[in-house]
């Protein structure tokens, strides 16, 4: 495709691409069925089916509604906030491997979020806030390094500065959690990384924050687009570089800040999430960000129920399945011989 | 070793860091929840202190220091070495996922999953496995920066997630057994791992000393390195054989104390003279950096125990990310 005639014309929505989002969609659908049928419990698929219809035992009616019902709806806006951070992230670094877990977006929000808990906060509404503070301070480090000489354009040497970052932030965190033997019971829960058994008013906490990001997304878009060309060429087409950085960078604050709030830090989604929309939407941002919506939610999802079945009767936490799956990837995009570039 | 002490310079750093480790030593026996006065130290060295004083400089604070200074050595050989052998000083055992990679061999072995192998020959293992899967993933001698490195924190996060899996599928009891090592601290040193690392360090330091003016040639090109009559793939094989084995030994004493292995070289070559490779100062500054490391860890919020991986990765980041930020820095990938 021809890059500037795909910023000329309006942000259409080709047959092709309709198609992919539907099969994504579909996937996705079976993905959030397999999280309300599956689990690491007694409740059988066939009752929890059952429950799904209205009749059916009463504890699978209870784990179908209360407990799997909140932790497939978080998973869902999870994926979702994830998949579109890191598509932005790398976007606009125009580096493959920008990811916000592997950056240190989302260690800092953890460590904000156990800095919080150490003083004392456990109210779900200031958590979500203390997260999203922490990841913007991390995107703005990021921002920052990138506009290091010589930094922007070394995919290695910045996601090693970030993957430093995070070692150092984890540490920090630690350290923390060994002052306060309270603040450690809740900091581990929050920085294992998992999506089970949060509350729903976490949800809606976190919403609002999502929902102005998501709107930050539909407007820079096409501005976003117009800078996969060169800052020169966006600024000819009329769009300011600084302001739609400015406006990427509040965006992924906000949704990585929800997602961590959310599900702790989750290292590798933002990276695997984007990698295969672009494969399957090619260069044009726009597309990649409509089809981050349904593979985004599936991946965290499909990782949530593989991580209630792989160690059944117990779970492991989400956040090791996600790196489980996410470091091959990593690998494999730098197998892939030459480092892609955007 | 011999040749090394005859050049001025070289000598007197490596003066300067035997006197820095000496000091760190003794004032890391005389600090703690029961200070020692410094003559007292002295005199229970020397066997002349009444029991209580001796139990705790010997007993309970002697074979930590040793198990530290033997650990830190390791580690920045290991460091040192693989630095030389990839020309990058970003490629050290810690950064491409060894340490990891050895970590999570180890607390299988303690956990009890698996074959039923002493922590020392698991930690080897995982050392192996992780170095031969950057490699074979790099496609190259490591030689080539950045896939190498990408590859390597690939492979770390792989291992760190393992680790995680099996912590959490063990009862508490064992997983509290093993939780040191996911952090890197001294609480889970076990005698036994000790001599193998001392000895694996004896026989390193023969090793090297042996090929150490082909080490010294590897810092030129190939070719030269060649024409100087240096057998470069016998060479590669057992320098990065050695480093392997340091890191994995190191990692059954101490965990995952991953920045040593960068910043002691580091130190090393800006106090050495240039153009050699200063493997004997490069042991001599982890030593010296593991045992302060524990002596902060321990005194600074004392009672509380900082692991030493913690205050390593708090003192070493910070360093990291300024060699990794600073502009027209072109000796890196």
């Amino acid at each position: 495709m021809v890059p500037n005639r795909a910023v000329a014309s309006r942000a259409s929505f080709p047959s092709r691409l309709l198609m992919t989002w539907l099969v994504a969609g579909f996937l996705l659908s079976l993905v959030v069925m397999a999280s309300l049928l599956c689990g690491a419990g007694p409740v059988s698929p066939g009752d929890a089916f059952a429950a799904l219809l209205g009749n059916g035992p009463d504890n699978a009616h209870f784990v179908v509604t209360e407990l799997r019902g909140p932790r497939t709806m978080i998973g869902l806006v999870t994926g979702l906030a994830l998949g579109l951070a890191g598509a932005l992230l790398q976007s606009m670094t125009r580096n493959p491997l920008a990811e916000p877990g592997l950056l240190g977006v989302s260690a800092g929000s953890g460590f904000a979020v156990a800095l919080a808990i150490l003083f004392g906060a456990s109210n779900a509404t200031l958590t979500t806030f203390v997260a999203q503070l922490g990841a913007l301070a991390g995107c703005a480090l990021v921002i920052a390094a990138t506009r290091v000489q010589g930094l922007g354009n070394d995919p290695v040497r910045l996601i090693l500065a970030g993957a430093t970052l995070s070692g150092l932030l984890l540490a920090l965190t630690s350290m923390l959690m060994l002052m306060d033997q309270r603040a450690a019971d809740e900091i581990r829960f929050w920085i294992t990384g998992s999506i089970a058994g949060k509350p729903l008013t976490l949800l809606s906490s976190t919403l609002p924050a999502i929902a102005v990001g998501l709107l930050i997304i539909a407007m820079v878009a096409r501005p976003l687009a117009a800078m996969a060309l060169g800052e020169k060429a966006a600024v000819g087409l009329g769009h300011h570089p600084g302001r739609i950085r400015f406006l990427i960078t509040l965006s992924v604050a906000l949704l990585v800040g929800s997602a961590t709030a959310l599900a702790g830090p989750l290292i590798f989604v933002g990276l695997v999430v984007p990698f295969i929309a672009r494969a399957f939407a090619g260069p044009d941002i726009r597309k990649t960000l409509w089809l981050c919506l349904p593979i985004g939610p599936a991946v965290v999802l499909g990782a949530d129920v593989l991580s209630r079945l792989i160690a059944a009767p117990s779970e492991l936490p989400l956040g090791v399945v996600t790196a489980l799956i996410g470091a091959p990837a990593l690998l494999a995009i730098v197998r892939a011989g030459r480092m892609p570039s955007l | 070793m011999l040749l090394a002490l005859t050049d001025k310079r070289t000598g007197l750093a490596n003066g300067f860091l035997l006197l820095a480790l000496v000091a760190a030593s003794l004032s890391s026996m005389s600090l703690g929840t029961i200070s020692v006065a410094p003559l007292d130290v002295l005199g229970s060295l020397l066997g002349k202190a009444d029991p209580m004083t001796d139990f705790v400089v010997k007993e309970l604070r002697g074979s930590r220091i040793l198990a530290g200074l033997l650990s830190g050595a390791a580690l920045a050989v290991a460091g040192c070495l693989m630095q030389t052998l990839a020309r990058n000083r970003l490629a050290t055992p810690g950064i491409i996922g060894i340490d990891n990679a050895a970590t999570a061999f180890a607390v299988a072995s303690v956990v009890g999953i698996g074959l039923s192998l002493a922590p020392s020959a698991m930690a080897l293992a995982g050392a192996a496995a992780a170095t031969s899967l950057a490699f074979g993933l790099a496609g190259a001698n490591g030689t080539r920066g950045y896939r190498f490195i990408v590859a390597g924190i690939g492979i770390g996060a792989i291992a760190g997630a393992a680790t995680q899996v099996m912590l959490s599928r063990v009862a508490i009891d064992a997983a509290n057994a093993a939780y040191p090592w996911t952090v890197g601290s001294l609480n889970a040193r076990s005698g036994h791992s000790v001599v193998i690392l001392s000895i694996g360090l004896v026989l390193a330091a023969i090793l090297l000393a042996i090929i150490n003016r082909g080490l010294n040639t590897l810092q030129f090109s190939d070719a030269v390195a060649i024409a100087l009559g240096t057998r470069l793939r016998a060479i590669r094989i057992l320098g990065l054989g050695l480093s392997v084995l340091l890191t994995g030994l190191a990692v059954s004493v101490c965990g995952p104390v991953g920045l040593v292995a960068l910043l002691a070289p580091e130190l090393a070559r800006t106090l050495c003279r240039p153009g050699k490779v200063p493997l004997l100062a490069s042991g001599l500054a982890g030593a010296t950096f593991m045992v302060l490391a524990d002596l902060l860890g321990r005194t600074l919020f004392s009672p509380l125990e900082i692991p030493v991986g913690i205050i390593t990765a708090i003192v070493g980041s910070p360093y990291l990310l300024w060699i990794l930020l600073k502009p027209s820095n072109r000796s890196l990938t």
